[in-house]
């Protein structure tokens, strides 16, 4: 018995020793992004209920505003909504900005919080003594948290085609693919400075609650952009969803493709990937460090 | 004085006060525990208004002016802006009873205050109440601070007259909600991780309630099961009495509608509480994730 044990603490001794001799650190680490997006997309495969409740909730939360806006208006379209977005049809308008609006939940509730989500299952300190970039397992939670998202989004829009009896144009399909892509990854770099904020701040039910309700009051998700104020309209094209929400919005409804617009559109949420991406990595590299500094990465 | 007898003396205590004093503790510890987070409190204060300022919008993208012709025609008036003020306000007060209260066992459990709680001098219900207590103060304020506001920068108009009357509809539909709270805190207590479970019924209990919608807007199976829903006639009362709207028969039906409900849902609520919670303890499940 004690010549296994000593058998293997060699072994993981020399395991070991053999692993940190040969390794190099990088800045992004692939293998260590597969290994955490399948690990996370592992633990959410276990609870298949939560893609369909989560695909269908949000009509719980639009739900309100269309009727609303029913009240206010009537049953029929509301001439000044019309004048103001180019829409006529609020229910149409409104699912768009909620399928795109997911993206944003889960960049924030989901991606932004998962190294909390970490803390709270006892392994943020055992993750953090891992010899690879941070950013990595950031992505890696980042990318399986997208296809979560993708599925529930997937979900919701089917659900309020049929419900509503609504139709979008099909040549928007590949368009929005394109715009949602690149949107995705501008959303990764507000995710890690979401990330960032949360390791200092700790407690995520407020400060996810607050950016996630901010958020959301400056996007033009039940609302077109111009019926906010114009300095919260500059805002408003800070997040990178509300250019894909306006985006698609565009082609889906009214099934025409605009070359320009759409190249001003991508290279819009380039810009803005590329602004996030810095001030994320950034902020959240400044906020690893802060915290370890003042031993605070496992206090509550 | 020994320790020992301040013990003794803790368990001897008995009564209404010692309760209220109990369920004032805890909301004051809730309150101590807020305040150590620094953005509890400007969350505290922007609360209301993220909740209220998307509906203005859309009010005001749908209706271009102050007025609807429509809503009218439903509910008596057309001053949509204080129509949805004064219900959104209603909103902020009932989420953070639904919420706050209902999950407030839960995250006991998880700073491992719960047992601790369980075996302390007062009654179980006492500790529900502590944690109303904190929320009704807390939503309260809240409520305080949007119409307030909603009055000062957006030009809502209320009927100052019906402010200690909408009070009293507030009274009342406490103990209504609490039986929906207690509801609530059982699935917490049986299930755990409940809150994907509370976030279904209490998006499913706002959106049958008139809040920034009269109920006829809704599907006729859901305005039935709204008439049910003691936050219907909370927020109808409450809102009629702010607006000056609630009169006659109107007001009568709205008090008694309130008055019965509230006597179904707190009996039901503290019957399934007592029960939840003897299951608990006595199946050892207390302290499970």
């Amino acid at each position: 018995m004690t010549e296994l044990v000593k058998e293997s603490q060699d072994r993981t001794t020399h395991d070991s020793s053999e692993y940190l001799e040969s390794f190099k650190h990088r800045s992004m680490d692939w293998n260590a992004v597969k290994s955490f997006a399948a690990k996370n997309l592992r633990i959410a495969i276990r609870y298949p209920a939560n893609f369909l409740v989560w695909g269908i909730m949000p009509i719980f939360w639009f739900a309100p505003f269309i009727l609303m806006a029913t009240a206010i208006a009537g049953p029929e379209t509301s001439a000044h909504f019309t004048e103001i977005s180019g829409f006529d049809n609020y229910i149409q308008f409104v699912v768009i900005g909620w399928f795109v609006f997911m993206y944003l939940d889960n960049s924030i509730w989901a991606i932004g919080n998962n190294f909390r989500w970490e803390q709270m299952s006892g392994t943020l300190e055992p993750l953090f003594s891992t010899p690879v970039p941070r950013i990595s397992i950031l992505l890696g939670a980042a990318i399986s948290d997208t296809i979560q998202g993708t599925l529930q989004a997937l979900i919701l829009l089917n659900v309020c085609i049929v419900l509503f009896g609504l139709q979008y144009a099909l040549i928007a399909i590949l368009p929005t693919i394109i715009i949602l892509t690149m949107m995705i990854i501008a959303l990764y770099g507000f995710s890690f400075m979401l990330a960032g904020l949360i390791l200092v701040f700790k407690d995520p039910s407020v400060l996810t609650q607050m950016i996630t309700e901010v958020t959301f009051m400056v996007s033009p998700i039940n609302y077109p952009v111009q019926a906010l104020p114009k300095s919260v309209q500059f805002a408003s094209y800070l997040v990178p969803t509300t250019i894909g929400i306006v985006t698609i919005r565009e082609i889906a409804i009214n099934g025409a493709l605009d070359i320009l617009s759409f190249s001003q559109a991508l290279a819009g949420l380039g810009i803005l990937a590329v602004f996030l991406w810095i001030v994320g990595i950034s902020v959240f590299r400044y906020s690893e460090k802060w915290t370890k500094q003042r031993g605070h990465m496992g206090g509550f | 004085m020994t320790e020992e007898s301040i013990f003794e003396r803790m368990w001897k205590r008995r009564g209404l006060r010692a309760e209220i004093r109990a369920a004032n503790a805890l909301a004051v510890k809730q309150w101590q525990v807020e305040f150590a987070y620094p953005l509890s409190i400007l969350w505290f204060i922007v609360m209301p208004f993220v909740f209220f300022i998307p509906s203005l919008i859309v009010g005001n993208a749908v209706a271009g002016g102050s007025e609807s012709a429509y809503l009218a025609e439903l509910a008596g008036t057309s001053d949509w802006l204080t129509y949805i003020a004064v219900g959104s306000a209603f909103t902020g007060l009932a989420i953070s009873l639904m919420w706050g209260t209902g999950m407030a066992m839960r995250r006991e459990q998880n700073v491992g205050t719960l047992e601790t709680l369980m075996t302390a001098p007062m009654k179980r219900e006492t500790l529900v109440w502590g944690s109303t207590l904190h929320n009704i103060q807390h939503g309260g304020l809240g409520v305080v601070l949007q119409l307030g506001v909603s009055v000062i920068l957006f030009g809502v108009s209320l009927n100052v007259w019906g402010v200690l009357p909408a009070l009293g509809i507030i009274a009342l539909s406490i103990i209504g909600l609490q039986g929906l709270v207690f509801a609530v805190v059982c699935v917490v207590l049986l299930a755990k991780q409940a809150w994907m479970v509370v976030e279904f019924m209490s998006s499913f209990l706002f959106l049958v309630a008139p809040m920034t919608y009269p109920i006829a807007v809704l599907p006729p199976i859901l305005q039935y099961i709204s008439y049910g829903s003691p936050l219907t006639w909370s927020v109808e009362g409450f809102r009629g009495f702010l607006m000056g709207s609630l009169t006659g028969s109107a007001l009568v039906t709205t008090v008694a509608a309130l008055l019965v409900l509230d006597v179904i849902f707190i009996l039901l609520g503290m019957a399934l509480f007592r029960r939840a919670e003897r299951y608990i303890r006595s199946k050892g499940a207390l302290s499970q994730f």
